[in-house]
């Protein structure tokens, strides 16, 4: 009982934590998913530099920990004289990692329409513009769903590591408290079913998607 | 059955255009098409001409070309070599083709495919209102008019605005003949229109087709259908292993086939 | 020490999950219940939020972790839950025609489910598993923020030496080494792959 009450005293503290981490998660998520489809498209495309770049931008932004792109953007960056805000690198490097996984997504969904649809599109005589934007994207964007939910709920978790930069999210409050009283025990699990109340109830909702689209396939 | 057909021809044929105006007929032929996959030979110098107003129907064992052969024509498969004559426009696909010839072309010609491929997340009407806005430019009310006037015709209007995974296949692909014949085609294909159909929902959509064979539309059928390619086409065209092997009176045919590999397939087809 | 983190996390993962997915796919509704509300916790909540609570939440009596075994229990436990949720969409994989044939055939249930259903998951589930392996060597870099001395932690602490303008290169190199280290299990998983492939079908 003594918990909850000492839980209630963290709570505003707690919640402006909250509120940065779930800012940056919305930051990383809503430029990511545009430069995801970019990315998906150049991996895709016939020219060998443009697909070379592509392909490169995403394999590094999924192949290196976030941690390290953190450090890269906040740490590495300022000795060329480009010094960010310890929670813009941190959206820079969430936004590229954000924009390489949903660009694996979304490049498997364009890949999973039917390869009808677009002979179909041919046949009718649509331009190509016509026949992605109109035909295959809506289709494919479609059975990326649950796949681009899942990005969301990998970067909201993610911006726990923007603790390491110093950036005044959740983590860092939950350290700030502790470090005050040494309360850790407590204050991380708070910390903790703070994070999981939001991303169980995410996932929960991504599954029921996920299942009601394998049900209308 | 075949006499059936002039009760078939009703007031207004399925492929008006408007004000009672029929869509212009046109024949097409083609010219030593050859095509293969690496060292794969799919069709081997085939050449067809096939006259405005008639039925051709294609057929033949699997893996005959048939199909190949057919999305040839509307260049859904490239040919390596050969040329394609369709109404005033010449292209030889061995070499390359503007966009402007490949988009006449396709104007051209109307295609219908054995598993519909109707756009999933559009309604009926809008599948078949979209492409005319899109291709022949015409506004939403006009593409419309024009789509239900379709629906009608094929019996689906109160389907208009369900989407295909609403409708049974035998709507779904009498609202993709529908969708063909919204771009006023000259010439219409069907890749194994029936294939993927039940028996008794596959008279629906082969009823359409006859009601456009009646209405004279230049019509290539790649088809099972025996039935079919006997009572209603003009021309029956046999493929295997890659080439023609006979082409003529459908009757004439079936009855007395020329070749021996002829007299197998139809064995085959017809005596089970 | 990342592989070292990555490996020992991953047998903790890969035998401890095995129970989880059984409870998870059981038929008894409470243990379903039970096994994926705590897998859905595990998962819900961010390694680091596990790394701190463990390094610094834990103390009973004289008894505190240190950094590695911190490291190495936190990333296990996680592991756990991950794992257990590939297996169970692994064994849902297996076509419903496979378990009835073999209650035709009228084998036991064990026989059922060792010799029937897990070889057949088993492959379902691969390629899963080795992405999962190199998304955990990955997350095993959380470590450094709890002073494990693993590749991360090295790069920042030559960085912190070497303030030059080369200051950029540690992070540089470092990702470069993952991306390297991640190569190999690719590669097994897609020869692993193609062997089983060929093993079923030919």
């Amino acid at each position: 009982m003594t918990w909850l009450t000492e839980w209630a005293g963290y709570l505003p503290q707690m919640m402006s934590g909250l509120g940065a981490s779930l800012l940056i998660a919305g930051i990383s998520i809503f430029f990511g998913y545009p430069l995801g489809l970019a990315l998906s498209l150049m991996v895709t495309a016939k020219n060998l530099a443009v697909r070379t770049l592509g392909l490169a931008v995403v394999e590094i932004g999924r192949g290196a920990p976030a941690l390290v792109i953190l450090y890269l953007f906040y740490y590495g960056l300022p000795k060329f004289g480009i010094a960010f805000e310890s929670i813009t690198a941190a959206c820079l490097a969430l936004t590229w990692n954000s924009a390489a996984y949903s660009s694996e997504i979304m490049r498997a969904g364009l890949q999973s329409v039917a390869r009808g649809q677009l002979e179909a599109s041919n046949a009718l005589g649509l331009s190509q513009r016509d026949t992605f934007f109109r035909v295959i994207m809506p289709q494919g964007m479609r059975s990326a769903i649950p796949g681009l939910m899942g990005v969301a709920i990998q970067m909201f978790q993610g911006t726990s590591l923007a603790y390491a930069i110093a950036v005044p999210e959740l983590m860092k409050s939950a350290y700030n408290i502790g470090s005050q009283d040494f309360n850790y025990l407590q204050i991380f699990t708070l910390a903790g079913l703070c994070y999981a109340a939001i991303s169980m109830p995410a996932t929960w909702i991504t599954v029921f998607f996920e299942k009601r689209m394998a049900r209308h396939a | 059955m075949f006499h059936l057909l002039t009760t078939w021809k009703i007031t207004m044929p399925l492929s008006e255009i408007a004000d009672g105006r029929i869509a212009p007929r046109f024949g097409i032929k083609l010219d030593n098409i050859s095509k293969h996959y690496g060292d794969h030979v799919v069709l081997d110098d085939v050449s067809l001409h096939v006259q405005p107003g008639t039925v051709t129907a294609l057929i033949g064992p699997s893996g005959a070309g048939k199909s190949t052969f057919l999305r040839c024509i509307n260049l859904l498969e490239r040919p390596d070599s050969g040329t394609i004559q369709v109404a005033q426009h010449t292209i030889e696909p061995g070499k390359d083709v503007s966009s402007r010839d490949l988009a006449a072309l396709r104007r051209t010609v109307g295609m219908v495919f054995q598993s519909f491929n109707l756009f999933p997340h559009m309604s009926a009407l809008k599948n078949i209102s979209f492409p005319q806005q899109k291709v022949l430019g015409r506004s939403k009310e006009e593409a419309d008019e024009r789509s239900m006037q379709l629906l009608e015709r094929v019996g689906l209007k109160e389907k208009a605005s369900q989407h295909p995974g609403r409708c049974s296949g035998g709507q779904q692909q009498r609202i993709a003949i529908a969708r063909a014949l919204a771009l006023d085609p000259g010439i219409m294909l069907f890749d194994e229109p029936t294939s993927a159909l039940d028996p008794e929902v596959g008279l629906e959509v082969l009823a359409v087709m006859r009601e456009l064979a009646a209405d004279g539309m230049t019509m290539i059928v790649v088809t099972h259908e025996m039935q079919f390619a006997r009572d209603v086409s003009d021309t029956l065209v046999v493929m295997a292993d890659c080439k023609i092997i006979e082409q003529g009176d459908p009757r004439a045919i079936m009855s007395d086939p020329q070749e021996a590999r002829t007299r197998r397939f139809l064995r085959a087809v017809l005596e089970r | 020490m990342t592989i070292m983190l990555t490996l020992s996390a991953f047998a903790i993962g890969i035998v401890g999950a095995v129970p989880l997915a059984v409870g998870l796919s059981s038929s008894n509704i409470l243990v379903r219940l039970a096994t994926r509300l705590f897998v859905d916790l595990v998962r819900g909540v961010p390694i680091i939020v596990w790394l701190f609570l463990l390094k610094f939440g834990i103390q009973i009596g004289t008894f505190k972790f240190n950094p590695v075994a911190a490291a190495v229990v936190g990333l296990g436990v996680v592991s756990i839950a991950y794992l257990a949720e590939i297996y169970r969409g692994g064994l849902q994989g297996v076509p419903r025609g496979q378990g009835e044939a073999a209650n035709a055939l009228g084998l036991t249930r064990g026989t059922t489910f060792y010799r029937v259903m897990v070889p057949q998951a088993f492959r379902i589930v691969s390629p899963s598993i080795a992405t999962y392996l190199t998304g955990l060597l990955k997350d095993s870099s959380i470590a450094s923020t709890i002073i494990v001395t693993e590749m991360v932690f090295q790069s920042q602490a030559f960085a912190r030496q070497h303030p030059s303008v080369e200051g950029i290169l540690p992070y540089i190199i470092v990702g470069i080494l993952y991306i390297v280290l991640s190569l190999p299990v690719a590669y097994l998983s897609r020869r692993l792959d193609s062997r089983m492939r060929k093993a079923v079908y030919a």
